[in-house]
């Protein structure tokens, strides 16, 4: 029973994973940058939901659409002055200039928060249901659910309206999408928007669930590497089977061996994997 | 000098653009003398950076007759930062192949070192070395399969792994002593310290210059502009980048050895810090990265101007130097180095 528990536990952590990595799978997807300082924006929004509970008790799962917009607006930001000027330029440098995004940012929250640990210790949130005999955690499974939900509207908004359509069609090869009218420029901001939003919900539902602190991000970027190399470029499904496994296996770990350990299946996902298939990853792109 | 032609049996990427490839004319003055004539100082480069490093030395070897113990610990901090700089600068400026795994390795070095002071297993002069041999065939081993990866997945990876390697210290307890740390006798004079750092610094350097100016080197570069390109010319990429990876790795480990030393105690937090590859990076592509004066350029500015704020407050620090690599990487790609070469103050590169 121990065993179900736990991998219970872990399924619904992966949820959330799901969310993370779906974000920065769709920023590469349509704009071949590896976005280094995703861990940071989902951790800006933990922090936007901790500070307006804790401030101004504003109830966490209220905050979420706030944090949301607040990273969103940063993602278009970011994409419109920095990012923009290296879509098109090797990977390496954009895996350079967003590692120093990344790095300032989280010296910024450092530096205005101190790296002690936070967390939102919501009331309701707190405890857990009994469910066919099992304990089940308040705040993952809600986390779970609005992942969930989230994953699936993103899903749904790429597969069947209009800007969706342009989205993919810009993923699939920008010129030809220019060409045919679409203004990538846009896109691109969208996207970029977009994917910061989803960071920042999964930063919103993980403060619920254990404590943050500035250098949470790192960790964070790591796990969407891993469930990206496990799931597959693009593929929604894949991504989500892959965070759900991660979550599964990190928890599995805690529990039986240790901590530490836990923290480091992704990265022994991560580098294993791509030392299989060195291509592998990102698919075969370069 | 103009009977060096080891350039003309090198493998040339195919590359119609003509990008100029040295970032820097320390020894390229005989390929461009072929091309049209240089001004005559151009042409005896290489005796005046000779001179240069001779006056340089000197300057250090008699520093610490003059300096405070504060200066004498910033003059430390100063070469440590340029061994970083220059070491990283070996696989990822003349190879291509950016890491952000130099942390990682500085962490490997100071444990190797710490614990074979620790453990009273040699003297300390044997352990520094020990510690740089040791981080160097780690690099040997992580480099294998990690190698065969093309360069972004290289970069994600060293991430990984210098991460697990963090962890592996840590949950390592009755080798490492785990999170408690280590701790090391308490050595008051910093001069010894000082004097291995210098040393260190010194073989870096001209370990670089022997990297930038020899057909090892060339072959390194042609990985970087064009692997595909290089394979097909019959360069076996593999074995060269991990010949470039773990002679890089010997730095990091030797200097994270001295720096333990140096400082007496570590732990895993401290010696695996992110910041160790944070400031290897910064500094060496604000001098210029794949170029040999630039490395050593960025760190002596970026330590000597930085040191007061991480004496303030280590998170400025952190959002420093994060925000120069947006910067460098946004509008001065080419570092401080290319920044001369236009204006005319160094001499321009060799074009391959």
């Amino acid at each position: 029973m121990d065993l179900l528990q736990v991998i219970v536990s872990g399924l619904l952590l992966g949820g959330v994973y799901a969310l993370f990595a779906t974000g920065l799978n769709l920023i590469f997807g349509v704009m071949r940058v590896i976005n280094l300082g995703h861990g940071e924006l989902m951790m800006l929004g933990a922090y936007t939901t901790f500070w307006l509970f804790s401030l101004y008790d504003v109830n966490p799962l209220l905050s979420i659409p706030i944090s949301a917009a607040l990273m969103f607006a940063l993602g278009v930001v970011l994409q419109r002055f920095i990012v923009e000027r290296v879509v098109g330029r090797p990977l390496l440098s954009s895996l350079l200039l967003t590692f120093g995004l990344s790095t300032l940012f989280m010296g910024v929250a450092l530096n205005r928060w101190d790296a002690d640990y936070r967390s939102v210790a919501y009331r309701p949130l707190t405890g857990s249901f009994h469910l066919l005999g099992l304990d089940v955690s308040r705040s993952r499974l809600v986390a779970f659910g609005i992942a969930l939900l989230v994953t699936g509207a993103t899903y749904a908004f790429l597969r069947f309206s209009r800007f969706g359509k342009a989205i993919r069609a810009t993923a699939q090869h920008a010129q030809v999408a220019q060409v045919c009218g679409i203004d990538v420029g846009r896109v691109r901001l969208v996207v970029f928007g977009l994917g910061s939003a989803m960071a920042a919900v999964s930063g919103s539902l993980i403060v619920t669930i254990f404590a943050v602190n500035p250098e949470v991000g790192r960790t964070f970027i790591a796990k969407a590497f891993a469930i990206v190399v496990l799931g597959g470029l693009g593929s929604f499904a894949g991504a989500f089977a892959g965070a759900l496994l991660l979550g599964v296996a990190e928890t599995v770990t805690a529990y039986f061996a240790d901590t530490q350990l836990a923290e480091a299946v992704s990265y022994a996902v991560l580098v294993l994997v791509l030392m299989i298939r060195p291509s592998g990853f990102f698919g075969a792109e370069e | 000098m103009t009977g060096r032609t080891p350039v003309a049996d090198q493998p040339r990427p195919d590359d119609s653009s003509g990008v100029t490839v040295s970032g820097d004319g320390l020894a390229a003055t005989s390929d461009v003398a072929r091309v049209k004539p240089l001004p005559g100082w151009e042409r005896r480069l290489p005796a005046i950076y000779l001179v240069l490093l001779a006056i340089a030395v000197a300057g250090l070897l008699g520093f610490p007759r003059v300096a405070n113990a504060y200066n004498l610990t910033l003059a430390l901090t100063v070469l440590l930062t340029v061994s970083l700089a220059t070491s990283w600068n070996m696989i990822s400026g003349f190879a291509g192949y950016t890491s952000f795994g130099h942390a990682g390795f500085f962490g490997i070095g100071s444990y190797i070192g710490a614990l074979l002071i620790f453990n009273e297993t040699m003297p300390w002069i044997p352990a520094m070395v020990t510690a740089g041999v040791g981080t160097s065939l780690v690099a040997l081993l992580i480099g294998y399969p990690t190698l065969r990866l093309r360069g972004p997945y290289f970069a994600i990876t060293m991430l990984g792994l210098s991460e697990i390697a963090r962890i592996v210290v840590t949950a390592w307890e009755s080798l490492t002593r785990g999170g408690l740390g280590v701790y090391l006798p308490i050595v008051r004079d910093t001069r010894p310290n000082y004097y291995a750092m210098l040393v260190l610094t010194v073989v870096a350097v001209v370990v670089s210059y022997f990297i930038g100016t020899s057909a090892f080197g060339l072959t390194l570069r042609s990985i970087r502009d064009d692997e595909v390109a290089a394979q097909a010319m019959g360069v076996h990429t593999t074995r060269y980048k991990i010949a470039a990876f773990t002679l890089s790795a010997f730095f990091p480990g030797a200097a994270g050895a001295i720096y333990a030393r140096h400082v007496g105690f570590i732990d895993p937090p401290t010696v695996f810090a992110v910041i160790w590859s944070i400031r290897a990076i910064a500094t060496a592509i604000l001098g210029g990265q794949g170029t040999i004066l630039g490395p050593i350029v960025g760190a002596v500015a970026l330590t000597l101007v930085s040191e007061q704020v991480w004496a303030e407050n280590p998170f400025l620090y952190q959002v420093l130097f994060g925000g120069l690599i947006v910067v460098i990487v946004l509008f001065l790609p080419g570092g401080m180095m290319e920044l001369l070469q236009r204006r005319g103050w160094l001499p321009r590169s060799r074009r391959l």
